[in-house]
């Protein structure tokens, strides 16, 4: 592996039963993510961005290949021991939030450190802490239904960086947001991704959000077809990534 | 089981098919008006097997109990009618002399009197036979020393037998009673078994004051009717000369012609063909096969009667399940409802499609429940069957179709009703918001039409209690004013007030107001009349209080929880979610509470009671007046003098009693001086002093002046003016007994909660002697005095100047002195007076037994109300299996944010166990509260009733509802954990 490398597949094959059809989401992926960095994953729909973000998650098994995460073999992992590895060094943006509804913004964003078995009152802390940090001090008692798309979206993030993850996976972290919102919550990402020296993982349809990554992996039919570095936005392939 | 509630069976029956055949014709001619509705309907059942097998659980439990209380009232009318036929045979109808003799025995008749009635009834094609019979009841020993006290002995004319059963052996030969030489008879196979003689073997009859020494000619199985199962037949003439009363019988029997049950039906006519001829006569005709099957058809109806009345707090918790399930029903398909709505569905069509499923649910789950409850019947009986084990009375299982016609009639239209009501609450839906799958306002603007009927709520609550102040009805003003107070929360909510604060109040409200000390009413109401219908409005209204403050108040709950259970590694963010969902779904949640609190609460109720009371009738010196011995003698050859009669023996010896009372007495016409009512038939019995002097049997009232029990009991003697009655003639106002006869005279005037005792008489008149009394009421008996007689007790020098002659002894109580044995005593008496029929009960056996069966009894009400305890858990189940649906994105978040399986597993059976808990701590926390209210009441009419908690209960009723909780919540439970992250995830 690369030593500056966080993530590593060689080879990744996932195929879908669905009764007596088999999909090839993926087809033999190759990747490399370095600490730090912010890439994007796009391609149209059905081409396996979200399938590729799962499985280097640790959240979907796959069929083939090798995925090693800050040089542990996620593949080898037990369902339990990928859980708790989750739990330690990952934070997760999705696009519908995936708030508990039940909870309030302080008492989600807090349950990975009580996960992580942080005393409660300093879970506490640290989770209005975070939430401060994505602009939403004074919010903290407010349950996902009180809030608009922009807070939730805020709150998610909140609740993925609590506990200071290697890597966060963001799956169309703006798509259900308006595109004022959406530049919000992506200057708010990109200046974590800074500060913190994070790295992200977003899948996106949208090429504004993508061109705020260090990097752009295309997708088509279960491959990376193409890779573009930042400095190749401005190229007539960007016209293919979406 | 022919009645019901006091209704004929066959009319029930007939009222709810034509119910069910209205509701299903509806039915049928709106589906056929809108086919693709019922499609629809239809097709939405096998969408999810597991939910609607469980739908149907829940559904049949309301039919399952209607089926097992029918079952249980069909097997004891069955098993009594069995007896009944057992003991008369063909015998339908009976004439006997009217009055008895001032011996209690039946007067006898002159023989002529047969072949007039026989002549009466000739042209009746229907009457099959009559026959002349002389029966009388006395002891017979066989010469190996073996004896019995109190046997049937009949002299039957055998020439005018047929058409009555006939005598026949254990090979089902026919013994005939015209071959019998002088001094043979045929002996019953239980007699023989209990004197140890075979055919052949003499015996001695004790029908006069000597005995007769006769010869065993056969030994007969069955045949002997009317008579119990230890009996002697002779022939007629044979029977005359042993009693010395030639030309004199004592009964005619008359049978009909069919079947033994069908020959009753003829009974009617033949009373009246009889009635021109005998009155005047001093003769009677009894449709005894007639009353007997009535008899055995009322204690049936009352068993199941019973069942069902203390089934009501399931059946209460069913619906609840019922409508839980369609609001859950309805939630699950609320996007489909949505773009139904959309699309042009009216919402009397949503009604109609929901109504459709529910109907062919609840078509399955009552033919299920009718069905299974004849096996919960089943199991019941084997329960009845061992309490009544020391009895006579063999339970065999006995179902009619007609009950289980009802059953299932009576389910699948309650369970009907609350579906429709269900699919009318579930179609009032905001399109949008159904098709966005977004939870609807807590807070919903209501329409005019229910502004009204919220402010219609308070208002017949209040006309309710006033009416129910003026009527003296507690249970009426209860209700009212707890509709007034809740009413008065809903309105207050839908003004704007704070739902927290309004439903809070209110619930604390309720339990105040139905919790308060029964001594306030006492003091404040004294009026207020209060029956068994209280338990079960004051268990409806203490849940909905209590559920109210509970669901109003969960966040101090789940501080109390998390504050509890929080230092326990890693469980905190199990726990916080596992409190967090029920305290958000709070319809649900407070649905199954309510369940859970309703049955625990009937349960631990129950509980309090029985152990109360059980600890009262465990007192065997109070039950037993002091005395350890009861002995009771035939009219045919009385003890005149007992005292007399053991001085100088040996076995026993009369130092072996500290005391002896004897008892006599008839029956007499009674009234009570100025009430208006018809006096009544009732035997009065009449105490010696030896009986005065010793019996500790207490007094709930004591007349002026009287200061002690024993002044009272002496008194009788020495004022034969005087007279004492017992407790059960009395009426209470708060009267929880359910069931039962009621004594054939109640006083007026008198309630068994007031102060005093006032000045009452009560006149009597014998009958035969034309003799009248007028005698002054000194007290009332303890409830407890069980074995006093249920009538009225006066000297026996009162009893024998209204009769006309000195009445011979019927019963002695005898009290032992210290150290003697009780059934050795026993046994030695029956010994010694053999000849007089003297037969014995230990008293504290006696009141063992009473109390084991009564107990047993108990216990199985318990169990059949704690079947309503599968309600609560069915609900559980529902909501696990249903939240495993909803929150499938959800548990793919909690997956993906490092939640293992097992702490997926663990939140969702916290979960579970949270509700059930809390569920059933709030039943045991509102038994035990109204526990105290109940024993207060109760304890006036049982003095030393306590209020002790009944620990075994409780625990076992904790344990298995909850173990049966987590049973059935495990395998949602192993389901949600099962969720994979990956495709949860994708339901977006």
């Amino acid at each position: 592996m690369n030593g500056g490398s966080i993530i590593e597949a060689q080879e990744l094959f996932k195929t879908y039963h669905t009764g007596k059809v088999e999909v090839d989401a993926l087809r033999g992926v190759d990747l490399c993510v370095r600490r730090g960095e912010m890439v994007a994953v796009m391609g149209p729909s059905g081409c396996g961005k979200t399938t590729l973000l799962n499985v280097l998650s640790g959240i979907d098994d796959i069929t083939g290949g090798r995925v090693i995460i800050d040089g542990a073999s996620l593949h080898t992992m037990t369902d339990k021991q990928r859980t708790r590895y989750r739990a330690r060094k990952m934070g997760f943006v999705f696009q519908a939030y995936n708030l508990l509804p039940v909870l309030n913004a302080v008492e989600n964003v807090e349950l990975p450190l009580l996960m992580a078995h942080v005393k409660a009152d300093q879970a506490r802390k640290m989770a209005e802490g975070a939430l401060a940090m994505v602009g939403l001090a004074g919010e903290e008692q407010k349950r996902p239904a009180e809030m608009s798309g922009g807070q939730q979206q805020r709150v998610t993030i909140a609740r993925a960086l609590v506990n200071e993850p290697a890597i966060v996976w963001a799956d169309e972290p703006t798509g259900n947001l308006d595109s004022e919102t959406s530049k919000e919550v992506m200057d708010l990402l990109c200046r974590l991704n800074k500060e913190k020296a994070q790295t992200f993982v977003l899948v996106t349809h949208d090429l504004a959000v993508g061109r705020r990554a260090d990097r752009i992996l295309r997708m088509a039919d279960g491959q990376i077809v193409e890779e573009l570095p930042m400095q190749a936005w401005s190229g007539p392939g960007v016209a293919a990534l979406t | 089981m022919e009645k019901l509630f006091g209704i004929p069976v066959s009319q029930l029956t007939v009222a709810l098919v034509i119910i069910f055949g209205v509701v299903m014709l509806a039915g049928a001619l709106t589906a056929v008006r809108n086919p693709v509705l019922l499609r629809i309907a239809l097709r939405n059942i096998p969408r999810r097997r597991g939910q609607s097998a469980l739908i149907v659980l829940g559904l049949m439990l309301a039919t399952l109990l209607f089926s097992a209380s029918f079952a249980t009232g069909d097997t004891l009318s069955h098993s009594m009618r069995v007896v009944a036929l057992d003991q008369i045979g063909q015998v339908d109808v009976m004439v006997q002399a009217d009055a008895r003799e001032a011996t209690g025995r039946r007067a006898y008749f002159d023989q002529s009197y047969f072949d007039q009635v026989r002549e009466q009834l000739a042209i009746d094609r229907e009457v099959e036979g009559v026959a002349p019979l002389l029966s009388e009841v006395a002891p017979v020993a066989s010469a190996g020393g073996r004896s019995v006290p109190q046997v049937s002995i009949l002299g039957f004319a055998g020439e005018w037998m047929s058409g009555f059963d006939r005598l026949e052996d254990q090979q089902g030969n026919t013994l005939l009673l015209d071959v019998l030489g002088v001094q043979q008879v045929y002996i019953s196979s239980d007699l023989a078994t209990e004197l140890d003689v075979q055919t052949h073997d003499v015996v001695s009859l004790f029908l006069g004051a000597d005995p007769a020494v006769v010869s065993v000619a056969g030994i007969y199985e069955r045949g002997a009717n009317p008579a119990g199962k230890l009996s002697v037949a002779m022939p007629l003439s044979a029977m005359q000369s042993l009693t010395g009363t030639q030309e004199t019988i004592n009964r005619i029997i008359i049978t009909h012609r069919g079947d033994a049950i069908a020959g009753a039906a003829h009974s009617g006519v033949t009373l009246s063909r009889l009635e021109p001829l005998l009155g005047g006569t001093g003769l009677e005709a009894v449709a005894v096969k007639q009353n007997a099957l009535d008899r055995a058809d009322e204690s049936g109806s009352s068993f199941a009667s019973m069942f069902l009345m203390f089934g009501q707090f399931s059946v209460a918790a069913g619906i609840l399940l019922i409508f839980l399930i369609f609001v859950m029903l309805a939630a699950a398909r609320k996007p489909e409802l949505g773009i139904a709505r959309a699309v042009g569905t009216e919402r009397g069509q949503v009604v109609q499609m929901f109504a459709f499923e529910g109907a062919v649910y609840a078509l399955i789950a009552s033919a299920l429940g009718a069905f299974l409850g004849m096996g919960v019947g089943m199991g019941m009986v084997r329960i009845i069957a061992v309490a009544f084990g020391q009895t006579d009375l063999e339970l065999s299982f006995a179902f009619r179709w007609q009950s289980l016609v009802m059953a299932y009639a009576l389910g699948v239209v309650l369970t009907f009703a609350v579906v429709l009501v269900s699919s009318w609450f579930v179609s009032r839906l905001n399109i949008v918001r159904a098709i966005r799958d977004i939870p609807e306002p807590r807070i919903q603007r209501t329409s005019r039409k229910s502004l009204v009927l919220l402010v219609l709520l308070p208002v017949v609550g209040a006309l309710m209690a006033v009416n129910g102040f003026q009527s003296a009805q507690l249970s009426l003003f209860m209700l009212g004013t707890s509709l007034v107070i809740i009413g008065a929360a809903l309105l207050a909510r839908r003004l704007g007030v704070q739902e927290r604060a309004a439903f809070t109040l209110a619930g604390l409200g309720l339990l105040a107001w139905w919790l308060i000390p029964a001594s306030f009413w006492l003091t404040y109401l004294p009026d207020m009349e209060q029956g068994i219908e209280m338990f079960f409005i004051s268990g409806i209204v203490l849940v909905i209080g209590a559920v109210w403050v509970v669901i109003h108040n969960s966040d101090w709950l789940l501080k109390a929880v998390l504050r509890v259970l929080g230092p326990v590694r890693g469980l905190v963010p199990v726990l916080r979610i596992a409190v967090a969902y029920p305290m958000q779904n709070r319809f649900r949640t407070g649905m199954t509470l309510a369940m859970f609190s309703l049955v625990v609460f009937t349960l631990v109720v129950m509980a309090f009671i029985l152990t109360g009371v059980a600890a009262v009738f465990g007192d065997t010196e109070a039950l037993s007046g002091g005395f350890h011995i009861r002995g009771q003698t035939g009219y045919s050859n009385p003890v005149a003098d007992i005292r007399t009669a053991l001085h100088g023996q040996d076995d026993p010896r009369i130092d072996d009693f500290a005391a002896i009372g004897t008892i006599n007495g008839s029956s007499m016409q009674v009234k009570q001086e100025g009430s208006g009512r018809d006096p009544v038939n009732l035997f009065i019995q009449g105490i010696d002093e030896g009986y005065s002097d010793s019996v500790n049997y207490g007094f709930h009232f004591r007349a002026e002046p009287y200061q002690t029990d024993r002044q009272v009991w002496q008194t009788l003697q020495s004022n034969p003016g005087t007279v004492v009655v017992s407790g059960t003639m009395v009426p209470a106002k708060a009267n929880y007994a359910f069931g039962g006869g009621v004594p054939a005279l109640m006083l007026e005037g008198l309630w068994w909660e007031d102060e005093a005792l006032p000045e009452m008489h009560i006149l009597v008149r014998d009958a035969r002697t034309g003799n009248e009394t007028r005698l002054r009421v000194i007290g009332v008996l303890e409830q407890t005095a069980v074995f006093s007689g249920q009538g009225l007790t006066t000297s026996q020098s009162t009893v024998n100047a209204l009769a006309g002659m000195e009445l011979p002894p019927q019963a002695f109580m005898f009290r032992l002195v210290d150290g003697a044995d009780v059934a050795g005593t026993a046994a030695a008496l029956e010994a010694r007076f053999l000849e007089n029929g003297l037969r014995t009960h230990i008293m504290a056996d006696d009141i063992r037994e009473f109390t084991g069966t009564s107990m047993m009894l108990n216990n199985l009400l318990q169990g059949f109300m704690g079947l309503g305890l599968v309600v609560g858990i069915a609900a559980l189940g529902v909501v696990a299996a249903r939240s495993v649906v909803e929150r499938r994105q959800q548990i793919g978040t909690l997956r993906a944010l490092g939640f293992e399986q097992g702490m997926v597993r663990t939140a969702f059976l916290l979960e579970s166990s949270f509700i059930a808990l809390v569920g059933i701590a709030t039943g045991i926390a509102l038994g035990m509260g109204l526990s105290v209210q109940i024993i207060d009441t109760m304890r006036d009419m049982f003095p030393g009733l306590s209020y002790a908690v009944p620990w075994t209960n409780i625990i076992a009723v904790t344990l298995i509802a909850y173990g049966a909780s987590l049973l059935t919540t495990y395998l949602p439970a192993r389901q949600a954990s099962n969720v994979y992250p990956a495709e949860a995830l994708r339901y977006e």
